[in-house]
């Protein structure tokens, strides 16, 4: 008995050794385990092994059951290790191949530097206001301080939709709507499209704008300067130095023209600065105290400053976009770069 | 404005080079666009000396000279009959000349030439401008010029030009003398007075003309003098030179004079042949209708009774402000004349100008605006310079016909209210020194000061604009920034609709569409690109008067046409695919012609090309849309007349048409050159789908079930006129319980199903809340499915 329970269960065991798919370890299985399995007729043997001898027989029955069972997990365990690894191995890709295909979008620049502009402004209390841009001549010019056939009206050349309706030419048009219904305080940009009859190399007869207005009792030159401090080292670069020069504009007075540190060079000088390290971007001024009035707010307790710029530009000087024509033309492949 | 800087040092000493006087102007308000050397207009031509000259071995016409430069002697081949000992003009090896040409060394017929003898026109100088030379000849000099010298220098053509942009608020500055004030207050200097010096002889004015004006309004201050025995000669090369370098020809030397005066007072002033007024009479008045006068550059002008001319008895002799008639011009056996000195409305002149298209050095000043103060002292130049050059006898008397207006105007101000508006310290002492530097008084009042206004100075009206003067020169350096310390605070926010919009790009940038910008107008051909009918609507446009051209000139009432040419643009730049959008105004008239501002309606356009692009990508966009925005959409054919009849779909929200989306009509498609590809747009009203409420409502969050979702597949024959959406309708509307969702996911046709017949296969999700659903409910539902199916669009199970 002894023996022949050795002979099988070391025939279980080589065969087990020798097998080299699960399947051939599931015939091992049957042929040993199985029902009509040589391990089970063992135990079915059992019934004619005398009484006193049983345990003995049955201990030594279930040693070459728990050996082969033993054996045959893992082995299973060890073969389906081995044939994951060979499925995951015959799976293997070109990782380097490309993705489906399916892009994001992007947006335009211009929409990207007015974002990052409304920003930059409603964190120091301006809010947005958008308003028409074929304007009534009474708040694109008149309400700003420039009466019919007043010279400042050669600065801009308008488009007229009639005698008294015209393509706005400057976004300060909100302004003027935004004073005559609003009491201060007033913190505001108005972003939008604008429109000049000039179209040559350097001009657009469209472009955006972004002006701001603030009114309030004790507004300053001061605070001007320091509101544009603001915007220029955010958009540009922390160390954006911000120089006011004299000039005039009908809306505000004292006028003056606003130059940043040339964000190429960062004012050392260089060809997009023509040399100087500034760089000439806006117009501002504190608001002229007839505009006020005009509007139906009393500059004797009150004053304010107001500000415009050019979207088109900041997003130039931004991105080194050499020619304004590019941002109308929608090339794809311009399109594509500002992700 | 172009300034010389040796005209300026008549009136003010400069002692910096002009590069730091242009960055001084610049610092108080006058900015420097050019700063323009004359001497420098070309490169590399010298002053030498001819020491020797033979004939040319290879050729009769041509000599060879040795020429001394200075530091060399250079061989040159020319064939200009010149001597030796001659002093000339000469260009070296790379100089580049006013004709465009560059000179190179080189060989001419064999024998080595060095550069090139020059004449006044490569030279880019006119014969006007410098004493001696003739202008078709060479250059030459005077023997002792010095050797080597640039030639313009030797030449006397050698100023220096500064090009100031005057702002509009100063128009006395756009004069040398007043410039020059500016200057001696940049440079913290004085400036000298115009010098009025003239001898009176014989007559008064009075005996020689008689000045009415007849409409003050127009013109507020006429002023005449007369000179007699008047001679026509050029004029002196200091005049000539000075003109040329500001841009003006000079002509005799009485049209000079008034130019002169012009440029260098800042009044225009006119001359006439007094032979030519007739009962030596001045009328100014306003033209009859349809009157004519033929001005001095032989245009006949047709002129209307707005406008302002100045006659004589008869007949008009000028346009006031703009140009002279022909008749009364100065002639060359003109014996004497009348000198007009007037200041025109600047309102008038500007019409008139722009209506006649008649334009001049004189309506561009008055444009501009004219103070009370130059009339008289332009006149009184203008004699000065009369007696100065001896062009004719100054007759006694000024004629002064003026209103009542006043010569000096107070501002009350207090150095507090200065310094509320800058932000910054303001020492009294300094101001009121700054302000006097700017010749404006200034009265101490204790708590208060007051500012004394000259007349020259209309732009100075209020304390806004007394901080505008003393901080220019004062320095913007002295205010620091400061972040609204003394004002209230106010929360910075976006509007709704900004953020609607942004929500709509953000979707179109995550169906992977790029965002155009395109232009607002349109050619007012766009419609009939489009095949649009007579009679639609989008045909109705605002129109612009004054456009750039005829294909800029009205508003679009449409985006998908700017699309279609920026497809093409790509397509032709060599773009094998483009997915686009642009979100932008429709210009839609409420009532043409426009009675009040038309409504811009926010409108998005899509438009697509390339490959893996069809029908369903551009609607994938706007389903998209829509979905992030919460609308139910339906989708029915649409009869546009530029999109493919069987491949468009209006879409419907709330059964309202909001828009379109389809492929784009072959015929559409050819008139935009872009016929050998496929392409496919949608467009969409925002506005209809915009609602603040609405939109600001946060959307609360929906249960779903826990429990096992049940699929369910049914495939049924309908007639082929029925659309899925036909079929997805008829469901919808069937109230079926536990419904999640359902989708077609297959049509198709076959002989087996039936000729006019197609097989639609659709899936249907249901769940229930609380538990899981049993067999026999999902039955009960699928069979209330088909039973409306059948119903509705007469389906039949496979």
């Amino acid at each position: 008995m002894k023996e022949k329970m050795d002979s099988i269960k070391n025939e279980a065991l080589s065969l087990i050794e020798s097998a080299t798919t699960t399947a051939e370890l599931n015939d091992v299985r049957v042929k040993y385990l199985g029902k009509s399995g040589a391990i089970s007729a063992l135990m079915r043997d059992m019934a004619g092994v005398p009484k006193e001898e049983r345990p003995v027989v049955g201990k030594l029955v279930n040693e070459v059951r728990f050996a082969v069972e033993d054996a045959l997990t893992k082995k299973t365990e060890y073969l389906a290790e081995v044939e994951k690894n060979a499925r995951l191995k015959a799976e293997e890709i070109d990782v380097t191949l490309p993705s489906n295909g399916n892009e994001m979008g992007t947006l335009h620049p211009l929409t990207l530097v007015k974002n990052e502009l409304i920003d930059i402004f409603a964190g120091m209390g301006f809010s947005v206001v958008e308003g028409p841009e074929i304007e009534s001549d009474v708040f694109n010019f008149q309400l700003l301080n420039v009466p019919k056939d007043h010279p400042a009206r050669d600065m801009q050349d308008t488009f007229y939709i009639n005698e008294n309706t015209v393509l706005r030419t400057q976004t300060s048009a909100v302004q003027a709507r935004v004073m005559t219904t609003t009491q201060p305080p007033i913190r505001v940009v108005c972003p939008g499209k604008v429109y000049r009859s000039d179209d040559d190399a350097s001009h657009s007869p469209i472009f955006n704008q972004f002006e701001g207005l603030a009114v309030d009792k004790h507004i300053t030159m001061g605070d001007l300067q320091g509101c544009l401090q603001t915007f220029a080292q955010k958009v540009f670069s922390k160390d954006t130095k911000v120089r006011l020069r004299p000039s005039y504009f009908p809306f505000t007075e004292p006028s003056v023209e606003v130059d940043v540190t040339c964000s190429m060079c960062h004012g050392k000088g260089c060809r997009v600065c023509k040399g100087t390290g500034w760089v000439e971007i806006l117009g501002a001024g504190i608001v002229n105290p007839a505009v006020l009035d005009m509007c139906g707010i009393d500059s004797k307790e009150y004053s304010g400053f107001a500000f415009g710029f050019g979207i088109d530009r900041i997003a130039m000087i931004k991105y080194g976009i050499p020619n304004i024509k590019m941002l109308y033309e929608n090339d794809v492949r311009f399109l594509k770069q500002f992700n | 404005m172009l300034a010389p800087i040796s005209w300026l040092k008549d009136y003010v000493d400069i002692n910096v080079t002009p590069e730091v006087l242009a960055k001084k102007l610049v610092a108080i308000g006058f900015e420097v666009e050019d700063i323009i050397y004359q001497s420098k207009q070309v490169s590399k031509v010298v002053v030498g000396k001819i020491v020797h000259v033979e004939k040319h071995p290879n050729a009769d016409r041509l000599r060879v000279t040795q020429i001394d430069i200075g530091e060399k002697t250079l061989q040159v081949v020319t064939n200009v009959p010149v001597v030796g000992g001659e002093v000339v003009a000469l260009s070296l090896d790379g100089a580049h000349l006013a004709n465009g040409l560059e000179i190179k060394s080189g060989e001419l017929r064999g024998v080595k030439s060095e550069g090139m003898l020059c004449g006044l026109e490569e030279l880019g100088v006119s014969v006007d401008a410098v004493e001696g030379q003739d202008a078709k000849d060479i250059v030459r000099f005077k023997d002792g010029t010095p050797l080597g010298e640039n030639a313009l220098v030797a030449l006397g053509y050698d100023d220096v030009i500064l090009d100031v942009s005057i702002t509009a608020n100063r128009p006395d500055c756009n004069s040398i003398y007043k410039l020059a004030k500016e200057v001696a207050v940049a440079l913290n200097t004085e400036c000298r007075e115009p010098e009025i010096k003239y001898n009176v002889v014989g007559g008064n004015v009075q005996d020689d003309v008689a000045v009415e004006v007849k409409n003050q309004a127009l013109c507020p201050r006429y002023m005449a003098a007369s000179v007699k025995n008047v001679k026509i000669f050029p004029s002196s090369q200091k005049i000539k030179s000075r003109l040329i370098a500001v841009g003006i020809r000079p002509i005799n030397n009485i049209v000079d004079i008034t130019n002169y005066v012009l440029t260098e007072i800042g009044q225009p002033m006119h001359a006439f042949d007094k032979r030519e007024l007739g009962g030596n009479k001045i009328v100014v008045r306003n033209a009859q209708e349809g009157e004519v006068i033929v001005s001095l550059d032989g245009k006949e002008n047709r002129l209307k009774s707005d406008m302002l001319v100045i006659c004589d008895e008869t007949k008009p002799c000028a346009v006031a402000g703009i140009m002279g008639g022909l008749n009364s011009g100065i002639k060359s056996d003109t014996q004497a004349i009348i000198f007009e000195s007037a200041k025109f409305a600047r309102d008038n002149v500007r019409r008139t100008s722009r209506a006649l298209n008649l334009r001049s050095d004189s309506s561009a000043r008055f444009e501009k605006g004219i103070d009370f103060g130059s009339q008289e002292l332009g006149l009184k130049r203008a004699l000065t310079l009369i007696c100065e050059t001896g062009s004719g006898d100054v007759q006694d008397g000024i004629i002064d016909v003026k209103v009542d207006y006043d010569k000096t105007r107070e501002i009350e101000f207090t150095t507090r209210k200065i310094s509320e508006i800058l932000g910054c310290k303001v020492p009294k002492a300094r101001l009121i020194e700054i302000l006097n530097k700017l010749g404006i008084a200034v009265k101490d009042n204790g708590k208060t000061l007051t500012a004394v206004i000259g007349e020259d100075r209309d732009d100075i009206v209020g304390v806004n604009d007394i901080a505008e003067e003393f901080i220019r020169v004062y320095g913007y350096n002295h205010i620091k920034p400061t972040l609204f310390e003394y004002s209230a605070l106010t929360e910075g926010s976006k509007p709704s609709k900004i953020k609607f919009v942004d929500k709509v790009k953000n979707v179109m940038v995550a169906c992977g569409l790029d965002e155009a910008v395109t232009y607002s107008f349109v050619t007012p051909k766009f419609a009939d690109d489009l095949n649009l009918a007579e009679d639609d609507e989008l045909r109705k446009t605002v129109t612009i008067v004054n456009p750039l051209g005829e294909a800029l000139s009205v508003m679009r009432t449409t985006l998908t046409h700017s699309m279609l040419e920026t497809l093409a643009y790509n397509k032709t730049h060599f773009v094998k695919g483009a997915k686009l959008f642009e979100v932008a105004k429709t210009y839609i008239p409420k009532s043409l012609p426009l009675e009040e501002l038309p409504n811009e309606v926010e409108t998005l356009s899509v438009g697509m090309y390339g490959d893996g692009v069809d029908f369903f990508t551009v609607k994938h966009a706007v389903e998209e849309l829509l979905r992030a925005l919460g609308k139910d959409a339906e989708y029915v054919r649409s009869s546009r007349p530029f999109l493919h009849p069987g491949r468009s779909a209006e879409v419907l929200v709330g059964g309202k048409s909001i828009g379109f989306v389809g492929e784009i009509h072959p015929d559409v498609q050819e008139t935009y050159g872009i016929d050998n590809f496929r392409v496919y747009v949608a467009e969409i009203n925002l506005d209809a789908l915009y609602d603040e409420k609405e939109f600001e409502t946060k959307k609360k969050v929906e249960p779903f079930s826990k429990f096992p979702t049940v699929d369910r597949d049914l495939a049924v024959v309908v007639d082929d006129k029925y659309l899925a959406g036909d079929l997805l309708s008829a469901v919808k509307g069937a109230k079926i319980k536990f419904l999640t969702g359902m989708k077609v996911f297959d049509t198709y046709k076959s002989e087996q199903i039936g000729k006019g017949k197609k097989s639609v296969a659709l899936s249907f999700s249901f769940a229930c809340l609380d538990r899981t659903l049993t067999d026999e409910e999902i039955a009960a539902e699928m069979a209330k499915i088909l039973s409306a199916l059948k119903r509705k669009v007469g389906a039949k199970i496979r």
